[in-house]
């Protein structure tokens, strides 16, 4: 079906561009008429959706132009890196469901952002009869060598041999098929993959086993099973760390309400946000979001502006001002004269520069690219060792150890280097607090010599909180704000509550916007004013009685992990979009020598690409919208994982905890890793060297393979789980 | 020593059960999720 499908569109060359067979069309996914699609002006649908089971670059290729193909689609992409589909197509022509059974028909599985992914279960199978198997194989092999010691009568030994052959025949003729396929696919593109020299190990094993068996010779069946299970193994780990990248995929829509009540006359009507039009008046009254940009056209409120600037203080905005879709509205009523709507938003315009940004092109490993020149000097060396013995007139030498050199140059260690101890790399670092979406972003850092930081919710704490009260102006403002939704209510009541100080009641409570909250507590009357800048100031009849200080606190550890930075020999930068004062002081609480202030989202990323362009490489750290743009420009991305989910989604790595040590120990991960990796190569090439040359001189039989080949492997396995050891060391 | 060539086979033969068990298990997504089940009971 899928072939015919390909036929049709006129899409042959997918066969000389594909890597690997496409997997099994899976079941569709039902009710895709239900899903919910944006509506453009010019009456297109869009949505994105996630394909499972992209597995390379001529998938994707295929996907579009199928998808492209298709009457009535106007344009469809689709990433690689993130196994996104973006789809826009003229309903009046083709449905959804139309698309995605055409996606489904080739093998993909398409799902909406969110969904649940299933984890290759075909591959956790393969694993787990390899394994079962290899640990039979292995106590009937030792039977066997022992065998040589005391002699082993000959039908015993036949027995075993062909037990052996009774349990390698599914591990090397269905297991190990990913490698068969990967290789097989790789010859069609002229590319030499990882996966030749495994499969031409796994075919030469078990051919030769075969023969053995059938005329009473030693076999190889131990080094065969053991090989495939390990090397399943390794690709399952690295499947893991791929799936996960796929997972952070937000929705910004959230963040705009669905309706808007619209003025008509002197009355309101509930409407479609998407209904709205350039100088429509909406109401908006506390606890509501915008759901257009626009300017105040009537009233006075507080709005929390967080999800645009990162800023934690909320701003009073009176007539004229400018609403923007998305913030929110914690205090007051207000009319805005809809300026801006749908994709022109403030937010919509963030949201789609997030998204194409989150669109990364994914990298070659090093497995990879030395893979050609690994193929073709084994095969010369097999060659040159049968010649050679031929030379020398041995015929049955010269094919004994021709087996022996192919088997025991199989690049098992080089092509379990990368994963295992990219896996113990990511496990150490998400383990402090630091989640990365791939090694590759982890192995990053090692080059980063420069570290942004966004101010709020990054070095700070991120919400307003009281920095400066005593304990009796505290409790009378705790008394009075206890039922307040106001920010600074809630950071007052707060830390009354951490004081352990009991709330007093509060009578005839008035709240009035912008201006404070007034009301009797213990029989007298008090008001809780604004007082200047991060101040309000508490009154009774005789005049003030106190202060409360608030502001956005420096995070109790940051100095510290700004201090282990620098001692890294990290240039560590502060950047805010507010004034310099309250910059410089955070700054210095923090340990920051170098703050740019005032800087506007566009602004973060310029800096990035301007440390880049000076032949910088930049990590930037941050939590809010307006970071996203800085985050998806540096080389390394880090998001605070909890601040805004939209600066996750472009993120290379997230930080779980509300403390950037982890940031410090994600260095440490790096390099402990890199440094793993480039041992673990380094002693397989080594173990490829000696052993190809020893196999070609005729020293290796089955028994010294069965230790040499699971010898080399363990090796890249402690060589990873140095990792963990190192950093508990604090060598790194 | 006789024994073996019965005994090897029944070993065989269970072993298989459980590898067809295993199969079953993963087929019926036994194994789709190792990360979350451990954390699931401390969100509740």
């Amino acid at each position: 079906m899928a072939a015919a499908i390909i036929r049709d569109a006129g899409l042959e060359r997918y066969y000389e561009y594909r890597e690997e067979y496409a997997p099994r069309p899976g079941p569709l996914r039902p009710g895709w008429d239900a899903v919910p699609v944006t509506v453009c002006d010019d009456g297109c649908a869009e949505v994105r959706l996630v394909l499972d089971g992209l597995r390379c670059a001529s998938c994707v290729w295929l996907t579009e132009h199928i998808l492209q193909a298709t009457p009535g689609v106007e344009e469809a992409t689709v990433s690689y890196a993130t196994g996104r589909a973006s789809l826009r197509w003229d309903p009046e022509t083709v449905d959804l469901g139309t698309l995605a059974g055409k996606v489904a028909a080739l093998g993909y599985r398409p799902r909406l952002l969110g969904e649940e992914s299933k984890p290759d279960q075909g591959l956790v199978i393969r694993l787990g009869v390899a394994t079962f198997a290899a640990l039979n194989i292995m106590m009937m092999s030792a039977a066997l060598y022992l065998g040589w010691v005391s002699a082993m009568e000959e039908r015993y030994a036949a027995l075993f041999r062909w037990a052996s052959l009774l349990l390698a025949t599914p591990v090397a003729l269905w297991c190990a098929e990913p490698f068969f396929s990967g290789a097989i696919q790789g010859l069609r593109n002229r590319v030499l993959h990882m996966d030749l020299p495994i499969a031409l190990a796994v075919a030469v094993l078990y051919v030769h086993g075969l023969v053995s068996t059938l005329v009473g010779a030693d076999t190889y069946f131990d080094s065969l099973s053991m090989l495939v299970a390990l090397l399943l193994a390794g690709r399952m780990l690295e499947g893991r760390g791929r799936r996960r990248a796929a997972e952070a995929a937000v929705s910004l829509a959230a963040a705009l309400p669905p309706t808007a009540r619209r003025r008509v006359g002197d009355s309101v009507e509930v409407v479609p946000a998407e209904d709205l039009v350039q100088g429509d008046l909406i109401d908006v009254g506390a606890g509501e979001e915008f759901a257009a940009d626009g300017v105040v056209a009537d009233g006075e409120a507080t709005v929390r502006l967080a999800l645009i600037t990162g800023e934690a203080e909320p701003v009073v905005i009176a007539v004229g001002d400018e609403a923007v879709s998305g913030t929110v509205l914690v205090d007051g009523a207000l009319t805005v004269r809809v300026e801006r709507v749908g994709e022109e938003t403030t937010i919509q315009r963030m949201a789609a520069d997030l998204r194409a940004a989150a669109d990364r092109p994914v990298r070659l490993s090093m497995a990879d690219r030395i893979a050609p020149w690994f193929t073709a000097v084994t095969l010369v060396a097999a060659t040159l060792t049968a010649t050679g013995w031929l030379l020398a007139g041995e015929s049955g030498t010269a094919l004994r150890s021709c087996v022996a050199v192919l088997v025991v140059a199989c690049p098992c260690a080089l092509a379990l280097s990368k994963p295992l101890a990219a896996a113990a790399g990511l496990g150490a670092a998400a383990r402090r607090g630091l989640m990365f979406r791939s090694a590759d972003g982890l192995l990053d850092l090692v080059d980063v010599d420069t570290v942004g930081l966004d101010k709020t919710g990054t070095v700070t704490e991120g919400d307003l909180m009281v920095v400066g009260a005593d304990d009796s102006t505290l409790r009378i403002a705790a008394g009075l704000e206890r039922f307040s939704m106001h920010p600074i209510a809630r950071a007052i009541v707060g830390e009354a509550v951490e004081r352990g100080i009991p709330l007093p009641r509060a009578e005839g409570v008035r709240e009035t916007i912008g201006r404070g909250i007034a009301g009797r507590v213990d029989g007298a009357d008090w008001e809780l004013l604004a007082g200047g800048p991060g101040e309000v100031v508490l009154r009774n009849r005789e005049g003030e009685a106190g202060r409360i200080r608030l502001g956005d606190a420096v995070r109790s550890d940051s100095s510290e992990a700004v201090a282990q930075l620098a001692a890294r020999g990290l240039d560590v930068v502060l950047l805010t979009g507010d004034h310099k004062d309250v910059a410089g002081r955070i700054a210095a609480e923090a340990g920051v020598t170098n703050v740019w202030a005032d800087v506007d989202p566009a602004g973060k990323a310029s800096w990035v690409r301007a440390r880049q362009e000076s032949g910088g490489q930049v990590l930037f750290a941050g939590d809010g919208l307006n970071d996203g743009p800085a985050l998806a420009a540096a080389d390394v991305g880090v998001a605070m994982g909890t601040g805004a989910a939209s600066s996750v989604l472009v993120a290379d790595g997230v930080i779980s905890t509300r403390s950037l040590k982890p940031l410090v120990s994600g260095f440490q991960a790096a390099s402990a890793c890199q440094r793993a990796i480039r041992w673990n190569q380094r002693r397989s090439i080594a173990y490829n060297i000696v052993a190809v040359s020893a196999a070609a001189v005729g020293l290796v039989n089955p028994l010294v393979a069965a230790i040499l080949m699971p010898a080399s492997s363990a090796m890249v396995v402690w060589g990873s789980s140095r990792i963990e050891a190192s950093m508990n060391g604090g060598r790194a | 020593m006789n024994s073996i060539f019965f005994l090897l086979p029944i070993a065989l033969i269970l072993g298989g059960i459980f590898a067809a068990l295993f199969v079953k298990a993963a087929r019926d997504g036994q194994f789709d999720d190792l990360d979350d089940p451990p954390e699931r009971m401390l969100h509740d």
